[in-house]
C-alpha cells in the first residue's frame, strides 16, 4: 500500500514538472529586508534590496516608453498590517548596443525599493509576515526575455503597549 | 483499515488531478494552435528539422497556417512590442520583404505579446511593416525553443529549418540565411505541389 501511494506520489510530482514551462531562468534575485519595527501611528519604512543579474537589466518602474514593461512591486500584507505607498529608486538612462541612439530607464545590478508599513492600533505585538512579489521584464545587450516575477517574504516586528501579546500572527497568504 | 487506505489513496489521485487540470487552465487557453504531434524543438537543434505548423491569427482575424507558405521561403520572426532588440530588425524585414518577396520570400513575425491586438496594429504601422503579422501563443514558441526575442527561423521551400538566430543579430548574417532559404529545398517544394496536383 505505502509503496503504491509513493508510486503515486512520485507520478503526482513528475506531471506538474513537464508540465512548468521550460524558462524558468530568474533574473533578478531577492536579497532580503531591512529588520523593521512598526508601532501604531508611526509608518516606517522597510528597504527591500534587489539584485539584477550581470549583464542584464530591467526597466525601472517609470519606463520612458509606455510599451515598456515597469518593474512593481505587490505586498500581501497581514490583516493587521497596512502597506502604504511604495517608493522605487531612479532608473539610470542607459542606451545599449542594439540601439544607441536611444535611451532606456532601468535598473541594473542592485537597487533598493522601500515600502512604507503602517500597523493598527489594535494589533498585537509580534512578529507578521509579509508576502509580495516583483515583477519584472528582463533584457540583456542583444535579446529580451519574457515578463517574470519573484516571490518576496519579510518579517516586520510590530511593537505596542506593553504587555499586549498574541497568540496568532495573521499571515498573508502567497500571492500566485 | 485496508478500506481507509484505500479511500486516502482515491482521494489524494482526486486531488492532485483537479490541481493539476486547475494549474493548466489558468495558463491560456485550452486549443493549442500547434497542428499535427511534432516534438518541441530544442533551441541549437534545429537545422534540418521540419518547420512545426501552427495556426494563428493575423491582425485582421484572419486565420493563418505556417504550412500554406509552403513552396516559399520564410523568415519566422518571435518578436514583442516590449522588445528593444526586435525593433531593430523590424526596417531591415521591411527591406528584405521588399527585395527578396518577388523571388518568393515571406516574413512572417509572430508577437509574443500580452498587449493585445490594437497595440501590435498600432506599433506595426508605426514601424511600417509590410509583411505578414501573427499574434502569437507561448505555445508556437515553446514548439520552437524561442527563449528569449528576437529568435528567429529561417524555413527553406520544404518546409525545413536551415538556420536560426537568437537574438539581435547583424543585418548582413539575416539576409545571408535569407538567401539560402530562397534557394534550399526548392526541389522538395516541386515533389510537394506535384504531388498535391496528382491527389486532387
Amino acid at each position: 500500500m505505502k509503496t503504491t501511494f509513493a508510486i503515486v506520489v512520485i507520478a503526482c510530482l513528475q506531471l506538474f514538472a513537464a508540465d512548468e514551462p521550460k524558462s524558468s531562468r530568474a533574473y533578478v534575485s531577492f536579497e532580503g529586508a531591512t529588520p523593521v519595527t512598526v508601532s501604531p501611528g508611526k509608518p516606517t519604512p522597510v528597504a527591500l534590496r534587489f539584485k539584477v543579474k550581470q549583464g542584464f537589466h530591467i526597466n525601472s518602474n517609470q519606463p520612458k516608453s509606455e510599451l515598456l514593461i515597469p518593474t512593481t512591486l505587490k505586498l500581501d500584507v497581514p490583516t493587521d498590517l497596512a502597506a502604504g505607498t511604495i517608493s522605487y529608486p531612479p532608473g539610470k538612462d542607459v542606451s545599449f548596443p542594439f540601439d544607441p541612439s536611444e535611451k532606456l530607464n532601468v535598473y541594473s545590478d542592485d537597487f533598493t525599493v522601500k515600502a512604507k508599513m503602517s500597523v493598527a492600533k489594535m494589533a498585537s505585538t509580534g512578529n507578521f509576515t509579509v508576502h509580495g512579489q516583483l515583477n519584472y521584464q528582463a533584457c540583456s545587450d542583444n535579446a529580451c526575455f519574457p515578463p517574470k516575477e519573484i516571490p518576496i517574504r519579510f518579517d516586520v516586528h510590530v511593537q505596542n503597549q506593553p504587555g499586549r501579546t498574541h497568540g496568532r500572527t495573521p499571515q498573508s497568504p502567497h500571492i500566485k | 483499515m485496508r478500506r481507509n487506505a484505500s479511500a486516502i489513496l482515491i482521494l489524494t489521485l482526486v486531488v492532485a488531478v483537479m490541481i493539476f487540470a486547475g494549474v493548466r487552465s489558468s495558463r491560456g487557453p485550452k486549443v493549442s494552435p500547434m497542428l499535427g504531434s511534432t516534438k518541441p524543438l530544442i533551441y541549437g537543434e534545429v537545422k534540418g528539422k521540419e518547420a512545426p505548423d501552427f495556426v494563428l491569427h493575423d491582425l485582421e482575424g484572419k486565420q493563418v497556417k505556417l504550412s500554406d507558405f509552403r513552396g516559399k521561403a520564410v523568415l519566422l520572426n518571435f518578436w514583442a512590442t516590449w522588445c528593444g532588440p526586435c525593433k531593430v530588425e523590424m526596417p531591415w524585414f521591411v527591406e528584405m520583404q521588399k527585395q527578396y518577396g518577388p523571388q518568393g520570400l515571406q516574413i512572417i513575425g509572430v508577437a509574443l505579446d500580452d498587449s493585445g491586438k490594437e497595440a501590435i496594429q498600432k506599433f506595426a504601422k508605426e514601424m511600417g511593416v509590410n509583411y505578414t503579422i501573427l499574434q502569437g501563443h507561448d505555445a508556437v514558441g515553446d514548439a520552437y525553443g524561442a527563449v528569449g526575442l528576437p529568435t528567429t527561423y529561417f524555413i527553406d521551400r520544404g518546409g525545413k529549418i536551415i538556420d536560426s538566430d537568437s537574438g539581435l543579430v547583424s543585418r548582413s548574417e539575416i539576409e545571408e540565411n535569407v538567401k539560402k532559404a530562397l534557394s534550399d529545398g526548392k526541389a522538395e517544394a516541386e515533389t510537394a505541389r506535384s504531388k498535391t496536383k496528382i491527389a486532387s
